[in-house]
């Protein structure tokens, strides 16, 4: 309907640039418009956009269950914790070092164990979350802090000019994060890896009678996950200023989870509205506090016995068939 | 399409309820506190009790010649990342004069950050991570005590009502215990200087342990004349009925976690009556005329009183600053936090008189002495 009436529109949404164009501008001009607390409701919304993603390479592309995500995330956002007070590393050398650091955690929990399957697999993840939980709470050579977490964490800067420190810089710091990750990932979804993981998350036993190593893949899509996970844990500790375990709870984990479910598994766009409806939707229903919890249980209800897919399901056959045919045309069938 | 417009229409309302404006004849004091979330408990009986001020206030009349108090909720949940922005959202409010916050000191950090760049005057209430005043903040504050008043209180208070020169200090190596030992320790050496005290015993002992006889041989050879054990409550049981047993019979002091009724249960009465605790008082237990027409008010609209001891300190950020404003005639921040800075200097409280320091801690936290009496009950040593 609406469509037929505004075919204009109908027409420069359904173009991607020009879609794409559009979006970018609006979140160029967004934080001119609106108050701090809004620019840092977006903010909160970039970090939860770079969790959904990462998440979604190992739940949406690869299909494996990760119920302890935010245990990459706390890694991420503690070795920029502690690195930088205790050492005075700048925040931008910790952006890799943090990633690599919650990599390579991934890579050795997850070696020995990524071969199990389905809620197994389950179980071990959320272990995982909480054992990384519990260790920072425990206090480990004096590093963590213990409840009280890590506190004094700079800002971002390149050199003296340029100082991430207001709500608008953090703003456009996570932003342009976010958008070079979906860049990143779509290409990522149409390379060899990207299809393999399909596979896999399609039918494993097939994949590996086709000669994919699923094993590497799935630790591939594990350590890619969480080094974006730790990315995000870096941009996190600096915004706060302060890192302590309540932020890497069990429940973060599952809200991560839920954006990815909420979207639409393996869909980036999937993931991006459902990290705006984990981000937004507390805020937004705020003034009842008491309830908003209630509001925002049965509102996830009511969207999964609705639309089970997610809000924007992954189209399957990335590859068409058309596309296939090239330049005669017509398939020969 | 007609259940989205619906939809979009919920939320604006949604959004419009929140920013409801006030009229010119009050003044508007932020809380930020974890109304939801894993401290739902703390964060509803501080919103009860800021009430339960702000009405006391009204009802005599007001603040500035007649302005009636609002209070203004925000829910932080108990989690640092929503503290943060909650305190956007007060401090994005012009008509919010300064805000009691909040509950948790990792809450407290991000969130004070907020307010100290926007320059609102914050006020915390359950929050005693030391490091919080030590930043040079200009605008923040707090009512409750820090980390390390314990140890003071027992420097201060222990060794005078023993008559104790010789004193022995043993935690359990835990972050809690053992930084309560060290914070007891370093506000006893102006003490050792002068030769007034000294510390014939220093140690640790492993919790989860049963048998403590070779920590507390060496205890009993220290011949000390007050012990204070800055552990757990299952540790302190055993220690004090084992030392009984091989006969050091000088008073026990514990930690605010080392006596609850569990220690009676374990310890037996005949071990545990006359053994001592330091503590935050609890708000029953406090002597001023404001704590018991807070109380009263408080029981008679919601049917008990507070049964822990932080949400009082919220109800006395809400005081102090209604005074402030009151006295200074200011609603402006700067003002204010001056006023409160330099000023203030024993205003009636709840917990007290109310001053505070350069850096913005509360000046003389209360501590009391608690013990356990011949019923078994822990109570205030007079």
């Amino acid at each position: 309907m609406e469509q037929a009436s505004f075919p204009g529109i109908a027409k420069i949404f359904s173009s991607p640039p020009l879609r794409i164009t559009l979006i970018t501008a609006l979140f160029l001009i967004y934080p001119f418009l609106v108050s701090d607390y809004f620019i840092d409701i977006a903010f909160y919304f970039g970090i939860y956009a770079l969790l959904g993603l990462s998440l979604n390479i190992v739940l949406g592309e690869v299909g494996l269950f990760d119920l302890g995500h935010a245990g990459f995330y706390a890694i991420g956002a503690y070795t920029t914790a502690i690195l930088n007070t205790k050492f005075g590393v700048p925040i931008l050398v910790l952006l890799p070092l943090s990633a690599l650091a919650a990599a390579l955690f991934a890579y050795v929990v997850f070696s020995p164990v990524i071969h199990l399957q389905g809620d197994y697999l389950l179980i071990v993840t959320l272990g995982m979350g909480e054992i990384v939980r519990l260790a920072l709470i425990n206090n480990p050579f004096g590093l963590t802090g213990g409840p009280n977490g890590v506190f004094g964490i700079d800002f971002p800067s390149l050199g003296a000019f340029l100082v991430v420190d207001s709500s608008l810089e953090y703003y456009f710091l996570i932003w342009l994060i976010v958008g070079l990750t979906i860049l990143g990932l779509t290409r990522l979804q149409d390379s060899r890896i990207g299809r393999a993981w399909n596979y896999i998350r399609e039918d494993e036993t097939a994949a590996n009678a086709s000669g994919i190593d699923s094993r590497s893949y799935k630790l591939l899509a594990f350590v890619l996950g969480a080094a974006l996970a730790g990315v995000a844990g870096n941009v996190y500790a600096s915004k706060l200023m302060c890192v302590s375990p309540e932020s890497f709870t069990f429940w973060e984990s599952c809200l991560i989870f839920c954006i990815v479910l909420i979207g639409g598994m393996g869909s980036i766009p999937g993931v991006l509205i459902g990290a705006a409806f984990i981000s937004l939707f507390p805020e937004i229903f705020r003034p009842f506090a008491m309830y908003r919890m209630l509001i925002f249980g049965s509102a996830m209800i009511l969207m999964m016995m609705f639309r089970p897919g997610g809000v924007w399901p992954r189209k399957r056959g990335a590859v068409q068939y058309e596309s296939l045919l090239g330049d005669t045309g017509r398939a020969d069938v | 399409m007609k259940k989205y417009v619906l939809l979009v229409s919920v939320l604006f309302l949604a959004l419009g309820l929140g920013s409801v404006h006030a009229a010119n004849d009050t003044v508007v004091i932020g809380l930020q506190g974890p109304i939801t979330g894993a401290w739902a408990y703390e964060g509803q009986m501080a919103k009860q009790s800021c009430e339960i001020a702000a009405d006391l206030i009204n009802k005599k009349g007001g603040i500035l010649g007649g302005k009636k108090i609002v209070l203004k909720v925000e829910d932080d949940a108990g989690e640092p990342k929503s503290g943060a922005l909650a305190a956007q959202k007060l401090v994005a409010q012009k008509d919010v004069v300064a805000v009691v916050s909040t509950y948790g000191s990792s809450v407290c950090e991000p969130a004070s950050n907020v307010y100290e760049k926007f320059k609102k005057v914050n006020i915390g209430y359950g929050v005693t991570a030391v490091r919080l005043t030590q930043r040079d903040f200009k605008y923040f504050f707090r009512t409750c005590g820090r980390d390390d008043s314990q140890g003071k209180f027992f420097a201060d208070f222990v060794p005078k009502k023993f008559n104790a020169k010789r004193i022995a200090i043993m935690h359990d190596n835990t972050a809690f215990g053992k930084g309560l030992a060290e914070d007891t320790r370093a506000a006893l050496e102006p003490m050792i200087k002068n030769k007034q005290a000294e510390i014939v015993y220093y140690d640790a002992i492993t919790p989860g342990e049963r048998d403590f006889r070779v920590s507390l041989t060496k205890l009993r050879e220290a011949k000390p004349e007050v012990w204070y054990f800055t552990g757990y409550y299952a540790e302190a049981a055993l220690l004090v009925s084992q030392a009984r047993d091989i006969g050091i019979t000088c008073p026990f002091v514990g930690g605010n976690a080392a006596i609850n009724d569990e220690f009676v249960k374990i310890a037996g009465l005949n071990v545990a009556k006359g053994c001592y605790m330091t503590n935050e008082p609890l708000p029953g237990d406090l002597p001023y005329p404001e704590a018991k027409e807070f109380l009263d008010a408080y029981k008679a609209r919601f049917g008990e009183i507070p049964s822990s001891p932080w949400p009082i300190y919220a109800a006395d950020a809400l005081n102090i600053i209604a005074y402030a404003v009151d006295k200074s005639g200011s609603t402006d921040s700067t003002v204010l936090a001056e006023y409160l800075r330099d000023k203030v200097d024993g205003a009636p409280g709840i917990t007290g008189p109310i001053g505070f320091t350069k850096q913005g801690d509360r000046e003389g936290v209360p501590f009391y002495l608690y013990v356990v009496d011949d019923q078994g009950d822990i109570v205030v040593s007079r």
